[in-house]
C-alpha cells in the first residue's frame, strides 16, 4: 500500500480500487445480494 | 494526546457503545408491530424511508449540515466508503426481516450478533486494533466477546420454539447472513473515522447507499406498480416502520461514535447489548416467553447475564496509550494512501475541531428539520395500532430509559467532543 497523491478523480479512483480494504466489503455485499435471492 | 484526553474519549466511546445498544435494540420493536402480509422487501423500503429522513434531519438538528462540506473537501474517497457500507446495510436489514419472520426476534437477534467476532477480527487485522493491548486486554476483549456469543446462544435455545415450522434454515441463513454484512461494514466505518471524518457527515452519504439500494431492490423484486400499491395498502403502518427506521439512527450515530472512540473490537460488542434491550421489549412488551417452563426463564437469565458480564469485561478493556498509537499508525497509513493532511487525520482521532468550518443552522437545515417533523406527524395522524396483545406500560417504562441515556449520552458527547 505506498502513498499516493488524490488531487484528481482519477488518482482517488486508483486508490480506492487498489485498495485491498475495498474489495473486502464490495465481496460481501455480492454475497449477500445472492443470500436474498435465493431467499425471496 | 494528553492521557486523560485519551481516557475521556475511551470513556465516552464505551458509554456510547451501551447507549447504542439501548437504541439498536428498541428499534426492533415496532417491526413487531407490523402485519407479517407486506413484504419483507416493502416493510424494509419503509424503514429506509424513515432511515433516509433521520439521517438529514438529526444532523442538521444537531450540528448543521455545513460541516459535512468541509469534511467531504478534505476526504473525498470516504464518499465512495460511505455509499459502499449503505449499500451493506440496506441487504443486511433486509436479511434481518426475513430472519424474524422465519425464526422470530429471540433467535434471529444472537445469530446476526456474531458481527462482533468479525469484528474484532478485521479490526485487529486491517486497522490494527488490540495491538501491543497486552494479555489482560486481549482476554478481556476476546473472553468478553466469547461471554456475550454464549449467553446469546443460550438465549437462542431458549426461545427456539419461536421458529416457523420448515423456514428455520431460511430464517438462520438470513440472520447470519446479515451479521456478516454487518461485520464487514465496519470496515468503512473505520476507515472514514480514522481520516477523521465526522459520524455525522458520514451517514449523510451512507444514507444515498441505503435508499438507492433498497429502491433498487424493491422495484427489481416486487415490479413498480405492485409495489406502489403495496407501499398505499401500508399506509397505516408506515409510521411504525418508519418510526423502527428513525429509532434505529439514533442508536446507530451512538455506535459510530463508539466506533470512532473505542475501535470496532470493542464498539460493536458494546453495542450488541441490543440483544438486551430486544429481549426486554420481547419479554415484558410483547409476551414472547409467556408460558415457558421453568428452565426456559433460567436459560433467558443465565444468556443474560453472560452477555450483560461479556459486554462488561469489554467496557473494562479499554484501548491502552501503546495500542493508540498503532491506532495512528493505522490512521496515518490511510493519510497517506488517500492524500489527506496530517492535522486533519489527528484533529478528528482526538474529537477536536479542525478549520473553521461553521456550525450554524442554514434555512436548508431548518428546512430538513421541518419537512421530516410534518412527514412523521402526518403518518402518525393515519397510523393505526395493530390489534395486539402489547403492555403499553412496559414500552413506555423502556422508552423513558432510552429517552434518558439518549439526554445523558448526548450531553457527554457534546461536551466532550462537540459531536466531533
Amino acid at each position: 500500500m505506498s502513498p499516493s497523491t488524490t488531487d484528481t478523480p482519477r488518482n482517488l479512483l486508483r486508490a480506492i480500487f487498489t485498495d485491498l480494504h475495498f474489495w473486502i466489503p464490495l465481496t460481501v455485499l455480492l454475497g449477500g445480494l445472492v443470500l436474498l435471492d435465493k431467499l425471496r | 494526546m494528553l492521557a486523560t484526553r485519551l481516557r475521556s474519549l475511551q470513556a465516552l466511546g464505551i458509554f456510547c457503545g451501551f447507549a447504542a445498544g439501548a437504541w439498536l435494540g428498541g428499534a426492533e420493536a415496532p417491526i413487531k408491530l407490523v402485519n407479517p402480509d407486506i413484504s419483507p422487501i416493502t416493510v424494509s423500503l419503509i424503514m429506509v424511508f424513515g432511515v433516509f429522513l433521520a439521517r438529514w434531519s438529526v444532523p442538521a438538528l444537531i450540528r448543521g449540515t455545513s460541516h459535512v462540506h468541509s469534511d467531504v473537501s478534505q476526504a473525498p474517497h470516504l464518499i465512495v466508503w460511505a455509499v459502499l457500507a449503505g449499500c451493506m446495510w440496506a441487504v443486511a436489514n433486509t436479511l434481518t426481516i426475513y430472519a424474524i419472520r422465519n425464526v422470530g426476534l429471540s433467535i434471529a437477534f444472537p445469530l446476526w450478533n456474531t458481527n462482533s467476532l468479525l469484528g474484532i477480527f478485521w479490526g485487529f487485522l486491517l486497522f490494527n486494533e488490540l495491538h501491543y493491548a497486552g494479555w489482560k486486554r486481549w482476554l478481556g476483549v476476546l473472553g468478553g466477546a466469547a461471554c456475550m456469543f454464549s449467553g446469546a446462544a443460550l438465549l437462542a435455545i431458549a426461545s427456539a420454539n419461536q421458529a416457523a415450522p420448515g423456514k428455520a434454515a431460511g430464517g438462520i441463513l438470513a440472520a447470519l447472513g446479515a451479521g456478516i454484512l454487518w461485520g464487514t461494514m465496519y470496515i468503512p466505518y473505520r476507515k472514514a473515522y480514522l481520516t477523521g471524518m465526522n459520524p455525522l457527515s458520514f451517514i449523510t452519504f451512507f444514507t444515498v447507499g441505503e435508499l438507492a439500494t433498497m429502491t433498487v431492490l424493491a422495484i427489481a423484486y416486487r415490479g413498480a406498480t405492485p409495489l406502489w400499491h403495496e407501499l398505499i395498502g401500508a399506509k397505516s403502518v408506515m409510521f411504525w416502520l418508519m418510526l423502527g427506521g428513525f429509532v434505529w439512527v439514533l442508536g446507530d450515530l451512538f455506535q459510530q461514535y463508539a466506533t470512532k472512540y473505542v475501535g470496532i473490537s470493542r464498539g460493536i460488542p458494546l453495542s450488541n447489548t441490543n440483544q438486551l434491550w430486544g429481549l426486554l421489549w420481547g419479554i415484558f412488551v410483547f409476551h414472547e416467553l409467556r408460558g415457558g417452563s421453568h428452565t426456559i426463564y433460567v436459560q433467558v437469565a443465565g444468556g443474560s447475564l453472560l452477555m450483560a458480564l461479556g459486554a462488561l469485561s469489554i467496557a473494562l478493556s479499554s484501548a491502552t496509550a501503546r495500542e493508540h498509537s498503532s491506532w495512528q499508525d493505522a490512521a496515518d497509513r490511510e493519510g497517506n494512501r488517500y492524500g489527506i493532511e496530517h492535522e486533519y487525520v489527528r484533529a478528528g482521532m482526538e474529537g477536536r475541531a479542525y478549520g473553521a468550518a461553521s456550525t450554524r443552522r442554514t434555512t436548508l437545515d431548518w428546512l430538513l428539520i421541518l419537512v421530516t417533523t410534518v412527514m412523521f406527524a402526518i403518518l402518525a395522524f393515519i397510523a393505526k395500532l395493530p390489534h395486539m396483545d402489547i403492555v403499553l406500560r412496559w414500552a413506555a417504562a423502556l422508552t423513558v430509559a432510552m429517552l434518558a441515556l439518549l439526554a445523558t449520552c448526548g450531553i457527554a458527547l457534546w461536551r466532550t467532543t462537540r459531536f466531533r
